[in-house]
């Protein structure tokens, strides 16, 4: 398995920014986080003492259109829970978060977006830390395929994907609750507890407790962990910048 | 020092970091929250501090503060007393509306926050002016508004010297952390040495240009740095062009403290300044 | 290349236009302080410019290109630019049965500046769009009657999809050239048609085909600064807020000017139109010089690879 590579305060505008590749579905994606800042008026009635959190998805080639803000609605929904919007300087204020897929192939109209997903979820987090924004917690996140045959398979394709029977995308936060689950097709409870249970150990890293059915997964339970790569890539960036004070130590 | 630790959003300050306990309360900088208070039956000092976001953690003994420095390049917010530059927007009666930071809510000065202004002394500030102003408050809850003062509202004086309008010269923008060390840098304790945390530029500067005049500078933790050169003459506008790209070099690159000695030569150099 | 100097009543110079304010406003960036308008206006009297440029010379251009064909990164200084060229087959428009279609789109996002919304457009975009469709699209640098497969039928439709990642003045040339560089790098599948049916090959089965290039046209900026005694090509963001007007000239490397525009802010004298599309021919010489070479190393790097047997093709032809 091909890690995903990162890296963040990537822009010079923009408050915080990541960049992130994914080898194994191709993706390669910019995000950038603009906050706290001024959003016009009228769309803080609702919650006044909360952050309003913004997402956009930019696909790298076509007009966006729908299956960009169903995915939009996803992210904002799981940022919402993430982000702190109550602290200094951030009530009634903008959280904005903007995605743009600038390498791999383009959704086509009719696919999946949940291949993205993961993507656009570790971009708009890294971004986030990037930016400084106060967060309860970290996540990280896997997409997973079920193929024709019940195989389980980490980070299909894109032809992989289209074949396969379900596609499901789970985010676990640093606290190890479920922060997410979308799943889609055909597909009964036990192949969804063997998923869950895949998608911690690539996340989180946990051993697999409770049952004890063996899937295609027994000589892969050496992945590194997502959530470790997230970590890994942050502190990257803060030698960087803390350079001065850490070589001086 | 040991390593810094590197905190995430979440995870928790583990206490061995935490200065000793003493008499009087632990105060708790950016980037921390206290979850759960110690219950009563636990006599221990059992803070669970937890990060808001990713960073260094910064502890000082002496002060009873524990900190989280995070990334360099972020937005600045207004925290009470920090020193900024701030541009006049409009004015209205009493205040001026002033930008701290762009496309956030304006911060108001008052009128008379000045030194010595009273309706007939005050400063005419139009659009595009500066000023060097300490953040007075920053309100509390939504719509908060942000004040700022050119005066200190004890003593009636604008202390620390040079708080006030911005006359000429020019501002150039750095990240909000390397503001913050050319803060530190500047501070009364700061000036027995010649690197604090890891600059030198300012002071190498200051050695190189003395013959030409010297240069007056004014750091705002909002992330810019105003500097004039007019004693400089007619090399006034080579100066400050100079100054402005070692401190903006200094920053993007991360430099060390050599290279920014090599940096000064070279830019003063090209600038045929030195 | 019989490329004919167009001057269309569009692009007339109009001089003196009274619309240096609704610049200003369109672009929606935190002003300008006094302090910096004025330095930078006094800096250019003694001919400095703040990043120690002289004023005749662009920032540092930066160029890479990704896994897919046509996909540019540039970047001009702190500017930074991504574009994307893709190719599908569709109908042709009924009034033009043997065009291909090429469309370039341009969206700012809150990425490139905090000053611009999600979903909405500005000013600027319309107007950067308006260059980029002049200089390129209406010069016909790509040969769109090359696009046609099957008359009337079917033909390709060609994008360009241009991603501003980070803004600091001089938008429309950097995104000119990242789009030029873009249509020259792109490969498109290959089509024929056999028994009426139009048959379209995977990568895998032909090497894909280079678009048609006519020729290689660029814009330069040029900005204005203390009642026109000092103009400046390549300006930063905040050198762009304390000019007092823009020239826009689109010219290729024969010398052929296809666009040419001085859109808003004070008069300028007409011999500097002259003198200026000079500089403009010398720069956009200076500049595809440079991008052939870094395409032909990308090209060579590919062929090693052995995904570039087209480039050979394209050589042959």
């Amino acid at each position: 398995m091909v890690e995903p590579t990162a890296s963040l305060s990537t822009l010079n505008r923009a408050d915080g920014s990541a960049s992130y590749k994914c080898p194994a579905t191709g993706y390669d994606v910019l995000g950038s986080v603009n906050a706290p800042i001024e959003l016009p008026a009228r769309r803080d009635a609702l919650k006044p003492e909360d952050a309003t959190i913004e997402v956009f998805v930019k696909p790298g080639n076509t007009t966006a259109g729908v299956g960009e803000r169903y995915v939009e609605g996803i992210l904002r929904s799981v940022l919402t829970e993430v982000v702190l919007g109550r602290e200094r300087g951030y009530p009634r204020r903008g959280v904005v978060i903007t995605l743009a897929i600038v390498g791999g192939g383009s959704v086509e109209r009719g696919d999946s977006y949940l291949t993205v997903l993961p993507a656009l979820l570790h971009t708009s987090l890294l971004a986030l830390l990037s930016a400084s924004v106060p967060l309860a917690m970290t996540f990280s996140s896997a997409l997973l395929g079920v193929t024709k045959s019940g195989d389980i398979v980490r980070d299909p394709s894109a032809a992989d994907a289209k074949a396969a029977s379900s596609l499901h995308v789970l985010a676990f936060s640093s606290k190890g609750h479920l922060l997410l689950n979308e799943s889609e097709g055909c597909f009964d409870f036990d192949t969804w507890e063997l998923i869950r249970e895949r998608a911690v150990s690539i996340c989180r890293g946990a051993a697999v407790s409770g049952t004890g059915e063996d899937v295609a997964m027994g000589e892969r339970s050496n992945d590194a962990r997502l959530d470790g790569f997230v970590r890994e890539t942050v502190e990257d960036r803060l030698h960087v910048d803390y350079a001065w004070k850490i070589e001086s130590n | 020092m040991s390593t810094p630790l590197i905190l995430l959003p979440g995870d928790e300050v583990p206490s061995d970091y935490l200065p000793p306990t003493k008499s009087n309360p632990l105060k708790l900088g950016p980037g921390l929250r206290l979850l759960s208070q110690p219950t009563a039956s636990s006599k221990s000092s059992n803070h669970v501090l937890t990060a808001t976001q990713a960073g260094l953690l910064a502890t000082d003994a002496k002060r009873n503060t524990v900190s989280l420095q995070s990334f360099s390049n972020r937005r600045y917010i207004p925290t009470t007393n920090d020193l900024v530059i701030a541009q006049i927007h409009h004015s209205s009666v009493d205040y001026f509306h002033c930008m701290v930071t762009p496309h956030t809510a304006h911060a108001m000065l008052g009128q008379l926050s000045f030194e010595g202004a009273t309706k007939k002394t005050r400063p005419m500030l139009k659009q595009g002016d500066l000023v060097y102003a300490r953040v007075l408050s920053v309100g509390v809850g939504a719509g908060a508004e942000v004040e700022l003062t050119c005066v200190n509202p004890a003593t009636g004086k604008a202390e620390p010297g040079g708080l006030g309008p911005l006359v000429g010269g020019m501002v150039f923008d750095v990240s909000t952390g390397m503001a913050a060390r050319l803060l530190r840098a500047s501070s009364p304790s700061a000036e027995k040495s010649d690197t604090v945390d890891g600059l030198v530029v300012l002071a190498e500067l200051g050695k190189k240009l003395e013959s030409l005049g010297g240069f007056e500078i004014a750091v705002g933790r909002n992330g810019k740095i105003w500097v004039d050169c007019s004693n400089a003459g007619e090399s006034a506008v080579k100066v400050t062009v100079a100054i402005g790209q070692c401190l903006q070099s200094t920053d993007e690159r991360n430099l060390d403290a050599a290279d920014q000695k090599k940096l000064v030569t070279k830019i003063l150099r090209g600038m045929k300044l030195a | 290349m019989a490329q004919k100097s167009t001057f269309g009543p569009r692009e007339a110079p109009t001089l003196g236009s009274p619309s240096r304010a609704l610049f200003g406003k369109m672009l929606k960036e935190a002003q300008l302080s006094v302090a910096e308008r004025d330095f930078i206006l006094e800096a250019l009297r003694e001919n400095v410019r703040l990043d120690g440029r002289g004023p005749d010379q662009f920032r540092s251009l930066n160029l890479s290109f990704g896994n897919e064909y046509g996909h540019v990164k540039l970047q001009v200084g702190k500017t930074s630019i991504v574009v994307r060229i893709s190719a599908e087959v569709t109908k042709p428009r009924d009034d033009r049965p043997f065009d291909g279609l090429f469309n370039i789109n341009l969206e700012l996002s809150a990425m490139g500046s905090p000053a611009w919304e999600n979903g909405r457009s500005n000013d600027l975009e319309a107007y950067v769009t308006h260059v980029l469709d002049s200089v390129i699209r209406r010069s016909n640098a790509l040969d769109t009657e090359s696009l046609c497969i099957l008359k009337g039928v079917s033909c390709w439709s060609i994008r360009a999809d241009v991603h501003v990642l980070d803004y600091d003045g001089n938008l429309t040339d950097a995104a000119c050239i990242a789009i030029m560089t873009g249509l020259r790098h792109f490969r498109r599948p290959d089509a024929v048609v056999r028994d009426g049916q139009v048959i379209v090959y995977g990568v895998e089965e032909r090497v894909p085909v280079a678009l048609n290039i006519t020729h290689n046209p660029l814009s330069v900026t040029f900005n204005a600064f203390n009642e026109g005694n000092n103009i400046i090509v390549d300006a930063t963001r905040k050198e762009e807020q304390a000019s007092e007007g823009e020239l826009v000239i689109g010219i290729n490397n024969g010398g052929d000017v296809c666009f040419l525009s001085k859109f808003s802010g004070a008069p300028l004298d007409a011999m500097e139109v002259v003198t200026k599309s000079n500089v403009a021919l010398e720069k956009v010489k200076e500049i595809n010089t440079k991008v052939d070479k870094i395409m032909q190393v990308d090209l060579a790097r590919r062929a090693k690879l052995g995904m570039a047997d087209e480039s050979r093709a394209e050589n042959d032809r």
